[in-house]
């Protein structure tokens, strides 16, 4: 990479993430000048657990928490405007999203309408000028994560918002909220955040930054996303499987020239399917694709998929295949240790065929759609991934 | 309609109570040790004359503090308010005093792991925590100590048996 091309880089996240990470709360808020937070999550995906253990990191705080356990599995524009209001009248100062995915989008999109005293979200749109600071914002991932939680980017049902100040200013990354209830959520966890850390490690908008997180990640996700699927109670396994999420998050900037993120963004709007589990079928496809067409920089993938000696041993030409063959090999391990828990074809992931209709509506609107018509062509009913192993 | 549940704080009442008489008694050791043993002796030496020094609990405490009262060091009692503090060690919330004090993690650790916060000269912060390690060392059995200390000392029977009956009965009786 050339450090003389032109380039920036913004990550405002702090992290912090280990045993008794969540006891820091308090603290961490203060320093934030923070003291009465507003938890909102969706108690349907979180389980009460979760939220009892979170409040109950506060002991000896003296805090007030305001808690609010029922988002909609999709971001729901009415619901976030009753909140605005009673986020006013109650005095609040800070949002703490406990959860993945659309609860952290719902998260975003709150934050968004009491900082900036938006009383209609369904006003807010992809041109909204966002250019100070918002109020702070944790987020606080599960297993049930996406990646894009600590992104700069908020999705209100479709439509993008983008901004630098949309970004958590701090992720607390608990081991007793990693764990996952099963082996298929924690494997699309990690293929999503797989799927980020590619398009940002690959993608157009590479630099040294970018790649520094991406990087990382898509090691933790190598060493650990096996383990944890395998063992879904592995706390140190999960736990870094959240940590790549994280840094794919911090990774990832462009939405629209990403084709495995958009893929898995428009399946779980129109089908509420987590976008793992697409980015997932279309990993192969995508990269081969790749290949075939000498775009992108995969031989750079080889060294975080495989270490220093593997890297060094095999010849420059044959890197971006040898990276291809290890993603291949990685992703079929995945789906053969859970059998029939991990649709590896639309079809065996149940989207029926009106909804596919509603899909390829949206993908061809999209500029890159021709290609990612085929590609979701290719997924629905073809030689599973597993049968690829080897 | 209230859509939004508010919910206060609890408390934890065993860890405070716990790391409370931990911090108490420490406090009075290391009184009890600035006259017993001769390198914590040196430590205080070095240390300015109207040294302050407190250790405790974010938010709200409990704390100890330890002071130097006309060339004498003195456990100061726990309320730090309105006191000049030359270095003040606060372990970030309860749940991290726990395990720092019940020995689940050593001193050196918890502050590799960012549980700490530092305030005042890192030289005297460093001194008060040699301090504290050598206190540790007289208070608990070795099996126990050797978790809380980075590196257990390798001192003559007779320093650590005597020692340790002096330290006892002065952090015991106040003097």
């Amino acid at each position: 990479m050339n450090p003389d091309s032109i380039f920036t880089f913004t990550c405002p996240v702090k992290t912090n993430s280990g045993n008794k990470a969540l006891e820091n709360l308090p603290i961490e808020l203060s320093s934030l000048n923070a003291g009465k937070p507003l938890i909102v999550t969706n108690i349907g995906k979180v389980g009460r657990t979760a939220i009892r253990t979170l409040t109950g990191a506060f002991g000896d705080s003296g805090m007030t928490l305001g808690v609010f356990d029922g988002l909609a599995d999709k971001v729901d524009p009415a619901l976030i405007e009753q909140l605005r209001t009673t986020f006013i009248e109650e005095k609040y100062d800070s949002i703490i999203a406990l959860g993945g995915g659309t609860i952290v989008d719902s998260a975003k999109v709150l934050n968004l309408a009491v900082s900036m005293k938006t009383a209609d979200v369904q006003s807010l749109s992809a041109q909204t000028s966002i250019r100070k600071s918002l109020l702070p914002l944790v987020v606080v991932p599960t297993a049930d994560a996406t990646g894009l939680e600590t992104s700069q980017l908020a999705d209100l049902n479709g439509t993008i918002l983008s901004s630098e100040y949309l970004a958590p200013g701090l992720v607390v990354i608990d081991p007793r909220l990693t764990r996952g209830k099963d082996g298929k959520t924690i494997c699309a966890t990690g293929l999503a955040a797989l799927g980020l850390a590619l398009d940002a490690h690959i993608g157009a908008e590479k630099n040294p930054f970018r790649k520094a997180y991406s990087v990382a990640a898509i090691h933790f996700i190598k060493e650990n996303l096996p383990v944890a699927v395998r063992n879904p109670d592995d706390k140190k396994a999960t736990l870094a499987v959240i940590n790549a999420a994280a840094m794919s998050g911090c990774a990832f900037s462009i939405a629209d020239a990403a084709p495995l993120h958009k893929l898995g963004q428009v399946f779980q709007e129109v089908h509420n399917i987590h976008p793992g589990i697409i980015m997932g079928m279309c990993l192969p496809h995508i990269l081969g694709d790749y290949l075939n067409q000498g775009r992108n920089d995969l031989s750079s993938l080889l060294h975080p998929l495989t270490g220093d000696d593997e890297f060094t041993q095999t010849p420059e030409a044959q890197r971006a295949r040898a990276a291809v063959a290890v993603l291949n090999y990685f992703t079929a391990d995945l789906y053969s240790a859970l059998g029939k828990d991990m649709p590896q074809t639309l079809k065996e992931a149940g989207v029926p065929p009106y909804v596919m209709e509603d899909i390829l509506e949206v993908l061809d609107a999209d500029q890159n759609g021709v290609y990612l018509h085929t590609v979701v062509e290719r997924i629905q009913d073809k030689t599973p991934v597993a049968e690829r192993k080897g | 309609m209230r859509i939004v549940e508010v919910v206060r704080a609890g408390k934890k009442p065993f860890k405070r109570a716990y790391v409370g008489i931990f911090l108490w008694f420490t406090g009075r050791a290391i009184q009890a040790a600035a006259t017993v043993d001769e390198q914590v002796r040196q430590e205080f030496a070095s240390l300015p004359d109207d040294f302050t020094f407190s250790l405790g609990v974010l938010p709200d405490g409990p704390w100890m503090l330890i002071g130097k009262e006309k060339g004498r060091v003195k456990y100061l009692g726990g309320n730090p308010d309105g006191k000049h503090l030359h270095v003040r060690l606060a372990m970030k919330n309860i749940e991290t005093a726990f395990l720092i004090l019940s020995f689940q993690e050593s001193t050196a650790l918890a502050t590799a792991r960012n549980r700490l916060i530092t305030e005042g000269e890192v030289p005297q912060a460093l001194a008060m925590i040699r301090v504290m390690d050598i206190v540790e060392v007289y208070l608990l059995p070795k099996i126990i100590a050797r978790l809380a200390v980075k590196r257990y000392p390798s001192w003559t029977f007779g320093r650590k048996v005597f020692g340790r009956i002096g330290i006892y009965t002065r952090a015991l009786l106040g003097i």
